[in-house]
């Protein structure tokens, strides 16, 4: 198994490295390359920061362009991960209004500030479907590690599950062999290597 | 709902772990010892975060830091948060690149606003942590700096203000009256300064046993209690904290499906 981490520059990826190599992860490569992101069985697109800057480095390393071809024209399974799966929706509201990746029909906003304390901080339950992939295994209220400011949105009838925090809000979504999770599976114990192995091993 | 986290403390001071008492450090063992009385990877498991601290006196060596924290954070799957001695931003970013999630900030609130605003704009407001020591003298809360050696202008209440101007994520509140007493917790504080904050507050100093963080817990405006007390929690203190907790049906994180789960 060949799993390779998206390097924009962001993020922190020591923990992601740790659990993928904790689940049996034989090789875990992070890359900029085409041609490495090519041999990948698996991709993960982690992130912590802006949306902006972060879509900016993207652009700059043409990884969205790598990414389309890979991910849409070649059906390369990817996971995003907290600001991962931000980038990969359509649009963003953080800091002005900025394009995405766009693989999946969703715009990202702030959390409700009237509502609540944000940033939103802390483990929090996700009510899991256990038909997706992503949650094979596991039934009811799951506990993940949140830390984000901004949420995804969608009309479309994308398989998600949600979280409560002032409104309910996508927690993950999960569209044949693209996925992504507002929460750190690499940062929630053991139910979060267990989502992590799921990926790896049903996507 | 949102749960509450049960976050551990680790006081580094130039090779080993320490216990502070009023801000006093006392050496007690360096990360053998750590190894051997706390088995670290296995606690992990019960704890929702960790925080390591550099108190080291020489120069703050940031390098020698990092690689504990590197050690310390290998298989350790909950976040980890690390702060002391940031002047720069090279110094978080290194800390970042060693395993910290998140970054401390302490001193440079007070003495550098700038570089806390360019690593809330780097890292993002949830990356940042605003560590805030104090004192109580003659019926007000005074603020300390560089591991409480220095007091400051501000008072508490205007300090916790100007800090959550800057931008940071959250607020690790510690007395330093409290600190390592083993008495409980500054609720007296806490309560006064509850409805100045609106981002998450974290409370330490003072935590002697499993009843001060559960007290923590159930109050409110207290989003998560932090031990540095290493005498207190040894061995299996902090996993039987935590069930002790989960079975009075407190609202903390649990892993109870995991046994069935092969990792």
């Amino acid at each position: 198994m060949n799993v390779v981490i998206v390097d924009y520059g962001m993020g922190n990826i020591h923990s992601l490295i740790g659990a993928l190599r904790y689940i049996g992860v034989q090789n875990v490569t992070v890359s900029d390359q085409y041609q490495v992101l090519k041999n990948a069985d698996k991709l993960i697109l982690p992130g912590v920061g802006a949306f902006y800057k972060a879509m900016q480095s993207i652009k700059e390393k043409k990884l969205d362009q790598s990414l389309y071809d890979l991910v849409i024209n070649n059906y390369k399974p990817i996971l995003g991960i907290c600001l991962g799966m931000q980038l990969m929706c359509l649009s963003s509201t953080e800091q002005g209004e900025h394009a995405g990746l766009g693989f999946i029909k969703g715009t990202v906003r702030r959390l409700n500030d009237n509502k609540t304390r944000i940033p939103h901080v802390g483990f929090n339950q996700v009510l899991v479907d256990d038909h997706l992939k992503l949650y094979r295994d596991m039934t009811g209220q799951i506990d993940f590690y949140f830390t984000h400011s901004f949420k995804a949105e969608t009309d479309f009838p994308i398989n998600q599950c949600h979280c409560h925090y002032g409104d309910a809000f996508i927690a993950s979504y999960e569209a044949d062999h693209i996925a992504g999770v507002q929460f750190h599976p690499e940062l929630s114990q053991k139910n979060g290597l267990k989502l992590l192995k799921n990926f790896v091993e049903h996507f | 709902m949102l749960r509450k986290r049960i976050i551990f403390t680790l006081i580094y001071s130039d090779g080993f772990f320490t216990q502070s008492r009023n801000f006093r450090l006392q050496k007690v063992g360096d990360l053998g010892w750590l190894e051997k009385h706390y088995q670290f990877q296995r606690i992990s498991f019960s704890i929702d975060e960790l925080i390591i601290l550099n108190a080291s006196k020489n120069a703050k060596a940031t390098t020698d830091f990092a690689s504990v924290v590197s050690q310390l954070t290998t298989n350790v799957f909950i976040p980890v948060a690390v702060g002391g001695g940031i002047r720069t931003a090279e110094d978080a970013a290194l800390l970042f690149k060693n395993g910290a999630d998140k970054i401390v900030l302490n001193s440079a609130l007070a003495n550098n606003p700038r570089l806390v605003k360019i690593l809330i704009e780097h890292y993002g407001a949830q990356s940042v942590i605003a560590s805030i020591d104090y004192k109580h003298h003659d019926g007000i809360n005074e603020v300390f700096i560089l591991d409480g050696t220095e007091k400051i202008d501000y008072l508490l209440n205007d300090y916790i203000q100007y800090v959550a101007d800057l931008g940071v994520g959250e607020i690790y509140l510690n007395s330093i009256d409290q600190d390592g007493t083993g008495f409980g917790y500054d609720f007296y504080t806490i309560n006064d300064i509850k409805n100045l904050i609106n981002i998450p507050l974290i409370i330490a100093g003072g935590a002697g046993n499993v009843r001060h963080l559960q007290q923590g817990l159930q109050t409110e405006a207290i989003h998560a209690v932090a031990t540095a007390n290493l005498f207190n929690f040894l061995g299996d203190s902090l996993p039987n904290a935590r069930k002790i907790m989960l079975d009075a049906g407190m609202n903390v994180a649990t892993t109870n499906e995991v046994s069935k789960w092969n990792l």
